[in-house]
């Protein structure tokens, strides 16, 4: 029979525990690490899969240009068709690892030059949008849960129902119109979804019979909603930070296309106007790789916190 | 009240739009050459665009297209959804971690961006017919692993009820058992989940016209008549430029109040 070591104890328990412990974390961020490399590959196989498959793949519009002659046209037909969905992957794979992204056929530049050019623009345009709709999101379900008053939760629920009818690109529009950043405009689209998961969390969160005790035992409102209600939330507000970055790659492309800013969801938006299948491959992965890495970042950090790994 | 207001104005916005071609005064495609970017008169409630089309017959006939199609490609991506749990709840094992592996795969990909990816690739010389069935039909096909999730989820806790052992151990087959008991009981969840995609899509619809990525014209659908307020600055001066805008506001306002949107999950 294993021997528990009394709390506290001096002697070989508490390295035995840590080993355990950095053991299993360890191979959790194996498991997580192996499961981002499978999606990454996945996400290549779909793109090509996508990209081969799209009733459009192979027209080029090149093939436009009345001066070609038919020998031309044959052969950029030709060279449009003429690889297989695992031949596409297979080169694509071994090209990334050579650090060759291709080059891009609308605008004539590498693609891996023309992405590091626009990423920072991107990234900033991504934090600054992030960070604003969670801090208002934080701050307005915070609030809304110290107060208690159902008349402003009502409102503040209409508002963002209403803010999650208007289309993204409407939004883009306005902020625009305002002459506002498009990290504004970002943040705006983010704040009623994030909103409302945060006020849900928090909603849960507050009717867990501990807090009943704590308010009767005469526990402050302050007290109860920040140390009772959102420190439990914690670990659920973790895993909502992968699925905010989702949100926010997905709003990236209208906002930067209609908010004319020459950031990467331009730059795909530009690919998806003009056909440009290297740029919207290498789009496909780099997203699929964001993604999940926030999606392992926020999970691990919730596995952190609750202890769970 | 408020939920049976908003199904009853639902309702009479889904009549108006199926009976467009009734009420609309002019069809969606005649030019009026004469007119064209007129302001509203008697003749043209709501003016009429640059090409001197009648935007009320626009808006009827786009809303009839938005507000059919968007439902439909709900329909196709909830079936998928509901095919897919229910086989990776009943049959287990790989083809359940095959199943949830996919659904990854597609919520790690902002659909968003896949779909226009697809759509992008269209031939330059796609008919306006075919653009709006690949548009809708690519909502459709990609937009089901979120609703997956969730009802693989549901899927996995009905089979530990106790109605499903007492079926299994009366010998029903893995097929019957999806078919005759687990589908009607995840009922409530899909029709849940069809409530949440639908307008969803109706949004994706319109964001993808805002990009000029939508229904080819001349065809109308609430998303590419959307595409007339990219010049914002016209709005102030001409309000009745909004119209489409509000009208698919209320219509999604509606969709949620309908379903009681405060039931958003993780």
């Amino acid at each position: 029979m294993t021997e528990i070591p009394a709390r506290g104890a001096a002697g070989g328990s508490q390295p035995v525990r840590s080993n355990t412990r950095s053991g299993k974390l360890a191979a959790a961020a194996a498991r997580r690490l192996s499961a981002l490399l499978l999606t990454v590959v996945a996400s290549v196989v779909l793109g090509a899969a996508l990209v081969r498959l799209a009733p459009g793949f192979g027209m080029d519009e090149r093939q436009m240009d009345l001066r070609l002659n038919e020998e031309s046209l044959a052969a950029m037909r030709a060279q449009g068709q003429s690889t297989g969905i695992l031949t596409a992957c297979r080169d694509y794979l071994s090209g990334l690892a050579r650090g060759d992204w291709g080059v891009s056929v609308a605008l004539g530049r590498p693609v891996r030059e023309l992405m590091a050019d626009r990423a920072g623009l991107t990234v900033r345009n991504l934090a600054g949008g992030l960070v604003l709709a969670w801090a208002l999101s934080l701050a307005v379900g915070f609030a809304l849960a110290v107060a208690r008053r159902r008349a402003w939760d009502t409102s503040v629920t209409l508002l963002t129902g209403g803010l999650l009818c208007i289309p993204t690109g409407i939004v883009a529009l306005v902020f625009l119109y305002f002459a506002a950043p498009s990290a504004w405009a970002l943040a705006a689209v983010l704040f009623p979804r994030i909103f409302r998961y945060v006020r849900n969390i928090l909603q849960d969160s507050a009717r867990r019979p501990h807090v009943l005790a704590a308010r009767a035992r005469g526990c402050g409102r302050l007290a109860l909603v920040w140390r009772h209600v959102s420190v439990p939330s914690l670990p659920e507000l973790f895993a909502l930070v992968g699925v905010s970055l989702s949100m926010a790659v997905g709003a990236i492309i209208p906002v930067e296309a209609l908010c004319d800013s020459p950031g990467v969801g331009q730059l795909v938006w530009q690919s998806a106007m003009g056909r440009d299948l290297p740029v919207l491959m290498h789009a496909t992965v780099l997203v699929a790789v964001v993604t999940c890495a926030a999606n392992l970042f926020s999970d691990t950090a919730r596995a952190l916190v609750t202890r769970e790994v | 009240m408020m939920q049976t207001a908003a199904r009853w104005t639902l309702l009479a916005i889904f009549l108006a739009m199926l009976g467009a071609s009734a009420i609309a005064p002019w069809p969606y495609d005649r030019q009026f050459r004469e007119e064209t970017a007129a302001a509203p008169s008697a003749r043209h409630p709501l003016g009429t665009d640059a090409l001197g089309r009648d935007r009320l017959s626009r808006l009827l006939y786009g809303g009839r297209i938005s507000i059919l199609l968007a439902p439909a490609a709900a329909l196709v991506s909830v079936s998928i959804a509901i095919l897919m749990a229910c086989g990776a709840a009943l049959l287990g094992g790989w083809w359940e971690r095959v199943a949830s592996a996919l659904i990854d795969l597609f919520l790690s990909l902002p659909w968003l961006f896949l779909l226009l990816a697809v759509r992008g690739l269209l031939p330059l010389n796609t008919s306006p017919g075919v653009s709006l069935g690949v548009t809708f039909a690519l909502l459709g096909l990609l937009g089901w692993a979120g609703p997956a999730r969730v009802m693989m989820a549901a899927a996995k806790r009905q089979l530990e009820s106790d109605y499903i052992l007492m079926a299994r151990a009366s010998g029903c087959g893995t097929w019957r058992l999806a078919a005759a008991h687990l589908a009607p009981n995840l009922a409530p969840v899909t029709l849940a989940q069809f409530w949440t995609t639908a307008p969803a899509f109706l949004l994706s619809e319109a964001n993808l016209a805002l990009l000029g990525l939508g229904i080819a014209e001349p065809l109308p659908s609430w998303g590419s008549l959307l595409r007339e307020l990219s010049n914002v600055t016209l709005v102030p001066q001409q309000p009745w430029l909004a119209a489409p805008l509000v009208l698919l506001v209320i219509t999604l306002g509606c969709c949620q109040l309908a379903r009681a949107a405060d039931e958003y999950s993780l």
